[in-house]
This record gives C-alpha cells, sequence and structure tokens, in this order.
C-alpha cells in the first residue's frame, strides 16, 4: 500500500511517500521546504502560505521522482488538516483535494499532533508509551486509553517550542531558535535564578519568558543556560509525574524540541530512575514532516474509506484529544 | 527501612517511630536539575509541605502526623496511613468518593491553600475516611485564578486516567465542592475553570 502525505501546518511545505507491507512502513520519499522568517521575527502567516504555494509543485514533482512511483500508483493522499496556521494549512488541503478528485484517490484529513505520535511509534517500536509531545504547537504528556490519547499534563500558555523561539527571538536570532540557543547555553555553567512554575502534571511559561528576557543582559548565555535548565526542569518534572502515575513502562519524546540533547538526556535519567525504556524520535524526523501525515492517513485508511471531498476541511484549532483512533 | 514507592519528586519509604509505622518522605538530589536550582526546589518544597500538611488539620482535613522534618537532608517523618488509593477503587467508588473529595478541596481553598496536586492517587480511603497526601506543589492562596486551576488540575485527571467515569465524577465533586465553599463561588469558579481550560493550545474557542 502507497500513500501521500501532505503537511503544510506551519512553516514547512512536506510531501512524502510511504510504502505499508504487512506492519510495517518504509519511507520512499520525504521532501520539506521551509519557510524562513527574516533573523528576529515569526512566522508571517500570509508569507509562509506563499511561500508554500510557490514550492508545492516542486516539493511533490521532487518527492514522487525520488520514490520512484506515478502518482496514478498511490492508494491514498493523506494532508493535515489542522491544527496550524490557516492560511498554511489550505495550501496543502487544495493540493490533497487536486490530485485527489483529478486522479480519484482516496483522501484522509489528518490531525498533525496525531502524526508526529504515529510517526514515532513507527520508527521507534514504542507500544504502549507514554507521550511527550514538544513542539512549537504542543507541549503535552498523552497516553492512549479507550480508543484516545488522554493529555496527562500540558501548558497553561505557550509551548516549549513557542518559549524557546520568542526568547530567541527577542535576541534577534532566525526562527526556529532552538539549536542556537542550545549551542549558546552549552557554554555556560552560571545558572540564574528563574521562576520555576509546575501545577501537578501542568507547567507554565509567560513567567519564565519574562524574566529570562529581563537578565538576558547580563550575559546571554547565562541566560540561555538558565533557561534551558529551568524549562527543561520543569517538563522533566512534569513526566517524571506523569509516570509515575500511570506506571508506564515506556517514554516517547516526539516533536520539534525532542531535537534538544539536553532535554532527551534530562528525560533519559528520569526513565533509569522510574524503570522504563526510553524512545526518542530520530533527529531527521523529529520537525514536522510529510512522513508524520503519510502514515497517519495510511492507518486510518485500515480502518475506513477515505473522505468525503466536501468533507475536507482544516481546522485551525484541532486539540489531538478530540479524535477517535480505531486502528 | 524498605522503599515502598519511587515517586516523582520523592522517595518513599516505610520506617517506624516510637514503635509505630511511619513515612519518610525523602527528596533526594536529582543529577539531571541543575543543583542551585535542585536545591532550591527540594528545601522550599519540604519546609512548605510539612507546614501546609499540619495547618490544613486546623480545618478538618484529614493529612498524616508529620513527627519529624529535617531541613538539611530535606526529609519529612510521617504518620503511616494504611488504606487504599482512590485511584485503584473500583469506579463505584471513585464515582462515590468524589463528593468528599471535592468537600476536601472546597475547605483548602475557602481557607486560602490550593494543593497544587490534585489527583485521585493522592486521596487514601482508610477506615471509613479519607486522607489527603503529598502537599509538595502546595501553597497559600487566595486568588480564583489559582484555585481554578487547581480544580482543572483534579479534572484533567478524571479526563485522562477515569475517561469513562468523567460526568458523574465531575459533578460529584462540584456537589461535595459547593457544600464547602456555597452556591455563589462555585459558580464564579466553574466559570473560570472554563476560561482556564480555553488558554490550553488549540481548546475551541467559539
Amino acid at each position: 500500500m502507497l500513500g501521500l502525505g501532505i503537511e503544510s501546518t506551519a512553516h514547512t511545505f512536506a510531501c512524502s511517500v510511504i510504502e505499508k507491507k504487512g506492519k510495517k512502513g518504509k519511507i520512499l520519499a520525504d521532501i520539506r521546504k521551509i519557510y524562513r522568517p527574516a533573523d528576529g521575527q515569526g512566522i508571517h502567516p500570509r508569507e509562509a502560505s506563499r511561500h508554500h504555494v510557490e514550492n508545492a509543485s516542486i516539493a511533490l514533482s521532487e518527492c514522487l521522482q525520488k520514490s520512484k512511483i506515478q502518482i496514478n500508483d498511490l492508494d491514498l493522499i493523506s494532508y493535515a488538516a489542522g491544527p496550524g496556521l490557516g492560511p498554511c494549512l489550505r495550501v496543502g488541503a487544495v493540493v490533497a483535494r487536486s490530485l485527489s478528485s483529478y486522479y480519484d484517490i482516496p483522501i484522509y484529513p489528518v490531525n498533525h499532533a496525531i502524526g508526529h505520535i504515529e510517526l514515532g511509534k513507527l520508527l521507534t517500536g514504542a507500544k504502549n508509551p507514554l507521550v511527550l509531545l514538544v513542539s512549537g504547537g504542543h507541549t503535552m504528556l498523552l497516553a492512549f486509553l479507550e480508543k484516545q490519547w488522554r493529555v496527562f499534563g500540558e501548558t497553561l500558555d505557550s509551548t516549549l517550542g513557542q518559549l524557546l523561539d520568542q526568547f530567541g527571538r527577542s535576541l534577534g536570532f532566525a526562527s526556529p531558535c532552538g539549536r542556537q540557543i542550545e549551542n549558546l547555553a552549552s557554554k555556560s555553567t552560571n545558572y540564574v535564578s528563574l521562576p520555576y512554575t509546575v501545577r501537578g502534571n501542568d507547567v507554565s511559561f509567560s513567567g519564565l519568558l519574562s524574566a529570562a528576557k529581563q537578565i538576558k543582559d547580563k550575559g546571554i548565555e547565562d541566560a540561555c543556560f538558565s533557561l534551558q535548565e529551568t524549562a527543561f526542569a520543569m517538563i522533566a518534572e512534569a513526566t517524571e509525574r506523569a509516570l509515575s502515575f500511570t506506571e508506564k513502562k515506556e517514554l516517547m519524546i516526539v516533536g520539534g524540541v525532542a531535537a534538544n540533547k539536553r532535554l532527551s538526556s534530562m528525560l533519559k535519567s528520569i526513565c533509569k530512575r522510574q524503570g522504563c525504556k526510553f524512545f526518542v524520535v530520530p533527529l531527521e524526523f523529529s520537525g514536522d514532516c510529510g512522513s508524520q501525515i503519510a502514515w497517519t492517513g495510511i492507518m486510518e485508511s485500515t480502518v475506513k474509506p477515505g473522505a468525503k471531498l466536501s468533507d475536507t476541511f482544516v481546522r485551525q484549532s484541532w486539540r489531538l484529544d478530540t479524535v477517535k483512533v480505531d486502528y | 527501612m524498605d522503599l515502598i514507592k519511587k515517586g516523582a519528586e520523592a522517595d518513599i519509604f516505610l520506617t517506624d517511630w516510637d514503635g509505630k509505622k511511619a513515612i519518610l518522605k525523602a527528596r533526594k538530589k536529582k543529577n539531571y536539575r541543575n543543583h542551585i536550582l535542585d536545591e532550591k526546589i527540594r528545601k522550599q518544597r519540604t519546609i512548605r509541605e510539612s507546614q501546609i500538611i499540619s495547618d490544613v488539620k486546623s480545618f478538618g482535613i484529614s493529612t498524616p502526623l508529620v513527627y519529624f522534618v529535617d531541613t538539611k537532608k530535606f526529609t519529612i517523618l510521617m504518620q503511616h496511613i494504611s488504606g487504599t488509593l482512590v485511584r485503584d477503587m473500583s469506579k463505584s467508588k471513585i464515582i462515590e468518593l468524589c463528593i468528599e473529595i471535592g468537600k476536601i478541596v472546597g475547605l483548602l481553598h475557602k481557607n486560602g491553600i490550593i494543593h497544587g496536586d490534585l489527583t485521585t492517587s493522592n486521596f487514601i480511603f482508610s477506615k471509613k475516611s479519607l486522607f489527603l497526601i503529598d502537599f509538595g506543589l502546595a501553597s497559600r492562596t487566595a486568588k480564583l485564578d489559582d484555585h481554578g486551576v487547581d480544580l482543572r488540575l483534579f479534572k484533567e485527571i478524571l479526563n485522562s486516567a477515569h475517561a469513562d467515569i468523567i460526568d458523574k465524577a465531575w459533578s460529584n465533586f462540584l456537589k461535595g465542592y459547593t457544600k464547602s465553599v456555597g452556591q455563589k463561588y462555585c459558580k464564579k469558579i466553574i466559570d473560570k475553570v472554563s476560561i482556564i481550560e480555553s488558554r490550553g493550545r488549540y481548546a475551541n474557542v467559539v
């Protein structure tokens, strides 16, 4: 079975083809075109969608070429229907709808966040993990129960990705800023005290962001180090609480911030303490990509027919804990 | 001294004190955490927990008796409560106990204290009465918003760990909560909880 996945929730327009054989999935191609805002600025939805429109056909043809298939060979097409930025989402949806109606291929709208989790499970082999989803759009602790992903903890305001990006942008960095902050942080060991807010399994970053901006003049490296140490310790604590409560034996970390080495080393140490296995999605697939959409679409197609074209909307606000998972 | 639970922030040991069974809660150093931050958190929580766990007794909430606090080693020695965690009880029993849980939480809030980690594993059912444990994240606050966050925490746990009984359990919780704080405050806080929920990522703000 061959599935095409189209991702366009935020800064990335991406296409991927996955072949499913039995229970295994093989990524034949994963092509990404990433919109880069000017230094110190965030994503401008209109500019990002313009970028996506300009790059959509290029990404699609590169993807088909690399996977050595024709559009007609596809058994299904899936696209990220949300959550994300409206103008960006619509580009992917239009591409998916056009292909689906012209070539008469079943179409599946897919939740982007579920995509991160499903691809993570495919690539790491985790069976029944507690999931930590950390990206620009999400900061959530999830466990699967009765056909739905249930939220055991989440951020009460901004996400971990937003925290790093907004702090980085205040220093004039180009988003996403995670990598640059990680590099600077590794040059300091001088911890400056910052607000630490954990409420049960929930975290809150707004106070931390304001405070971090106030200490940046005393030294960027110290500020980056202290910000990371505080924010990651909060996430680590919330994760450990959720692990201890759910008594899960696996922890899987997915999403863009999963690429951060300091965060994963902290979580690894927690897993050791709590006696559970640690899985982290491979660096290459931690950020937004087409594969997460293609694979989730394939999973969906095993239990239901494609959507009617009239039902292929995009949903900017679409929480993953409202999605029924039947496969 | 036997380790009985490796909790998220502390190790729980079973020991004895003056011939009675006792619990030693030790906030161990966490090597993954920056040591300045680590010390700050462990110290603050040890002191706060031991104070609040005793204070709430004065308005009738059952909590373990504190025997000894070590603010150098960050340990608390306290009474052992034998019983069952509400988390591990039958569905019908959890639904029933939610009234009492609501009452207890209401009493806390009425007296300007939030628990900060309201889960079904922090209530122990022992000989017909409910004990509230783990005050590590508790704090003194009269702010409506803080009380709302406390309630949302409990709702989140029902929604995730006890998804099949959330409707009945939550309405019972609110019934009990109303008994402690009165109808007017309860209505205010229900509105606050929905505001807090709407702040969540991708929440449906219709």
